[in-house]
């Protein structure tokens, strides 16, 4: 499944609906991730109000973002770091691709990133002639399958083990057999020659710390930290939006993130970097890069009601909640980012409401992603702004208007109402089942392919509250 | 570069509706966890209790020693236990106080600072077990945090297959509140390590079918002697 398709968000869904083992596999994980969700939620005093606390510290940072950036920006150098902002994802590649060419690269350990999947970093660094090896161990998977993820938690949930074990026997050479153990085992020794022998770290940023110019990155296997700890050169690349204001505010997102992730108080691994290594330190990067990318999130900004979408800690809670991605999985989006949040941000990064506008109506609106989100941010009134913004930008279809349009003339006059609501008893006959329109003509095929619409009854209210 | 810094930092200043980008602190009413979380009181020894608690969930081990003799007899009986052939651990001096290995036949490594950088990363990833000296326990999620020196090194509590740290009982505090004042402390002195590690058990993951699988890149097992 590739991150550019050429299919509609319906073909696409349409195709994910066939595919019961993913559809099992992403039920199984949904619920999991969810019920553990909601435990945790019973642990934790006044859940409420670490998320109401959560949502504070995001909004301020994002409306100061110019302040917090400029911040980091001068930490990160006070302390021999260097800094990089790129506007466009072409640019934020082309800086990274220019410092591994100038350290004469053969070999890149990665670490899980959205961000460096969102500016497809790995096939340019592979077009250079650079190996990137991903060390996360669904991204290793997904690596060696060539696909990309399907959830941003845990990115190889559609994959079951025997097709993990396929791809890691294609590797050995010799049969890996098709149980957990046998699989870690195998990652493990494979990707720790790897480690040894890499020349570049490449991570991404869960968060920046503004007055102290430090990393975190939040991990359970802890690759993220071997990462960090053995090549001699680090590059980290985050969205412009990942920083924090403190150490103490990093405190509060870390309360918030792991439980609404996978339901864990902390997760296994929480490595902050803060500087190159010390003189006479013995691990540790000695050159550290922070790559910060816009690539479209300076449109959320200047949107006073999008800006709330950069609040997101990723914590992936909108995902497993979600009544249409647990049917369709994370593929059928087509996007780097999907469930809620990348229905939300994706018309952004791409530039186009057109095609990937299209995710916004891949909700029910059901409001269970803003109810479960870790800062509050109002997922399904978003998507309502996004479905409101095609509108505006001439971008519906025009049958749609001119359906609004008429609804319009004939709700506003009850004579004609009245002739409608009669007319309408009459003429759904043929494509009436069990008090349901199950069957509509042409425009109205459209909704009732995939619902059914309610019968207008045969006497109206109106009819009846005149006869008492 | 700076130009394009500054066209940047400028372009989001105009988004948020600024002529140019802030330069001065913006004011804040809530900062960090929630007021109630700062405030809250324990008794001393809760802090203690949480973290083996913890710890033990996620599979780790606490042994709470009485002494220094007490925590190298432990010592040697999970290396015993544990088959070690090949240890690593920190050139610390309490910590060497405290760790004597008696098994003659098993080499030790110690991480210096100044040492030979890729013997030391060699050494610890050929290692057995990696033992470190804690700077702080953290109670309320069962987490050791590690800062890193020259003697510090961060490979020998992250290589090796098991990681045993020692803890003083002192340094064992009821959330991550402690640590996070601790460094923002630092920060003001311009001594803020390297590296800031908060480690909760062992390595893991859960991307093979949700299913719950130890020790993916990091340690199989971490375990813990108090000090008291």
């Amino acid at each position: 499944m590739s991150h550019n398709p050429t299919l509609h968000l319906r073909d696409r869904a349409k195709i994910a609906v066939k595919d019961e083992q993913m559809r099992k596999a992403v039920e199984k994980a949904v619920d999991r991730l969810s019920g553990n969700r909601l435990k945790a939620e019973i642990e934790m005093p006044s859940w409420d109000e670490w998320r109401e606390q959560g949502k504070r510290i995001r909004k301020h940072t994002v409306n100061h973002l110019d302040y917090y950036l400029g911040q980091l920006a001068e930490s990160v150098r006070s302390k021999g770091g260097h800094i990089y902002f790129a506007q466009t994802a072409a640019e934020a590649r082309e800086f990274i691709i220019g410092i591994c060419k100038e350290k004469n690269a053969k070999l890149i350990a990665k670490s899980k990133s959205m961000v460096t999947e969102e500016i497809h970093l790995n096939p340019a660094l592979e077009k250079e002639n650079m190996s990137v090896i991903e060390t996360d161990l669904a991204e290793y998977i997904l690596q060696l399958a060539g696909e990309t993820p399907s959830h941003i938690i845990v990115p190889a949930i559609h994959k079951n083990r025997y097709q993990i074990a396929e791809l890691f026997s294609a590797v050995a050479g010799e049969k890996v057999e098709p149980d957990t153990p046998s699989l870690t085992a195998f990652a493990r020794k494979t990707l720790r020659e790897k480690f040894m022998a890499a020349d570049i770290g490449i991570t991404g940023c869960n968060f920046a710390i503004a007055d102290t110019g430090a990393i975190s990155l939040v991990t359970n296997e802890g690759n993220a930290r071997i990462v960090t700890s053995l090549p001699k050169v680090l590059i980290s690349v985050m969205g412009m939006e990942r920083v924090l204001p403190t150490f103490e505010d990093l405190e509060a997102v870390l309360s918030l993130l792991p439980r609404h992730a996978t339901g864990q108080k902390l997760t296994s691994y929480i490595s902050v970097v803060n500087a190159p290594r010390a003189k006479d330190e013995g691990d540790g990067a000695e050159e550290f890069h922070l790559v910060i990318v816009d690539n479209g999130r300076s449109k959320l900004l200047a949107d006073e009601e999008y800006r709330q979408a950069l609040h997101c800690i990723r914590c992936g809670a909108c995902f497993n909640v979600c009544p249409v991605y647990r049917q369709i999985g994370g593929h059928a989006y087509g996007s780097v980012y999907s469930g809620p949040i990348g229905a939300v941000i994706t018309p952004f990064i791409q530039d186009d409401f057109d095609f990937w506008g299209e995710l916004a109506y891949a909700t029910t609106l059901c409001g269970a992603c803003s109810a479960a989100c870790a800062v509050k941010i109002p997922l399904h009134d978003l998507l309502i702004n996004i479905r409101r913004t095609r509108v505006e930008l001439g971008l519906t279809h025009p049958l749609e208007k001119i359906g609004f349009r008429m609804w319009r003339r004939i709700f506003k006059i009850p004579g004609r109402y009245k002739f409608a609501m009669k007319f309408g008893s009459i003429a759904q006959r043929p494509f009436m089942n069990d008090g349901y329109i199950q069957s509509g003509p042409p425009p109205l095929a459209n909704w009732t392919n995939s619902r059914y619409f309610p019968a207008a009854a045969n006497k109206t209210f109106r009819e009846i509250w005149q006869e008492r | 570069m700076k130009n394009k810094e500054r066209a940047f930092l400028n372009h989001v200043a105009k988004v948020l509706g600024r002529d140019k980008p802030l330069l001065k602190p913006p004011k804040r009413d809530e900062v960090g966890p929630p007021a109630f979380w700062k405030e809250q009181k324990f008794e001393i020894d809760e802090p203690l209790e949480f973290f083996k608690r913890n710890l033990e969930n996620l599979t780790g081990r606490v042994y709470i020693a009485k002494d220094s003799a007490d925590a190298r007899q432990q010592v040697n009986a999970w290396l015993e236990e544990l088959k070690a052939s090949r240890v690593i651990m920190w050139n610390h001096e309490e910590l060497k106080k405290v760790v004597d290995i008696e098994n003659q036949e098993i080499k030790v490594d110690y991480w210096t600072a100044n040492g030979p950088k890729r013997k030391m990363i060699e050494a610890a990833e050929q290692a057995d077990v990696g033992i470190t000296w804690a700077d702080y326990g953290i109670g309320y999620t069962g987490t050791l945090a590690l800062f890193s020196s020259p003697i510090q090194g961060r490979s020998v509590s992250l290589l090796p297959t098991v990681h045993i740290a020692i803890l003083k009982k002192e340094n064992l505090v009821p959330t991550m509140s402690t640590v996070m004042r601790d460094i923002i402390e630092r920060r003001g002195n311009n001594n803020v390590p390297a590296a800031i590690d908060f480690i909760t058990g062992p390595s893991r993951t859960s991307d093979i079918e949700m299913d719950l699988s130890i020790g993916v890149h990091g340690p199989v097992k971490v375990w813990v002697i108090v000090l008291k």
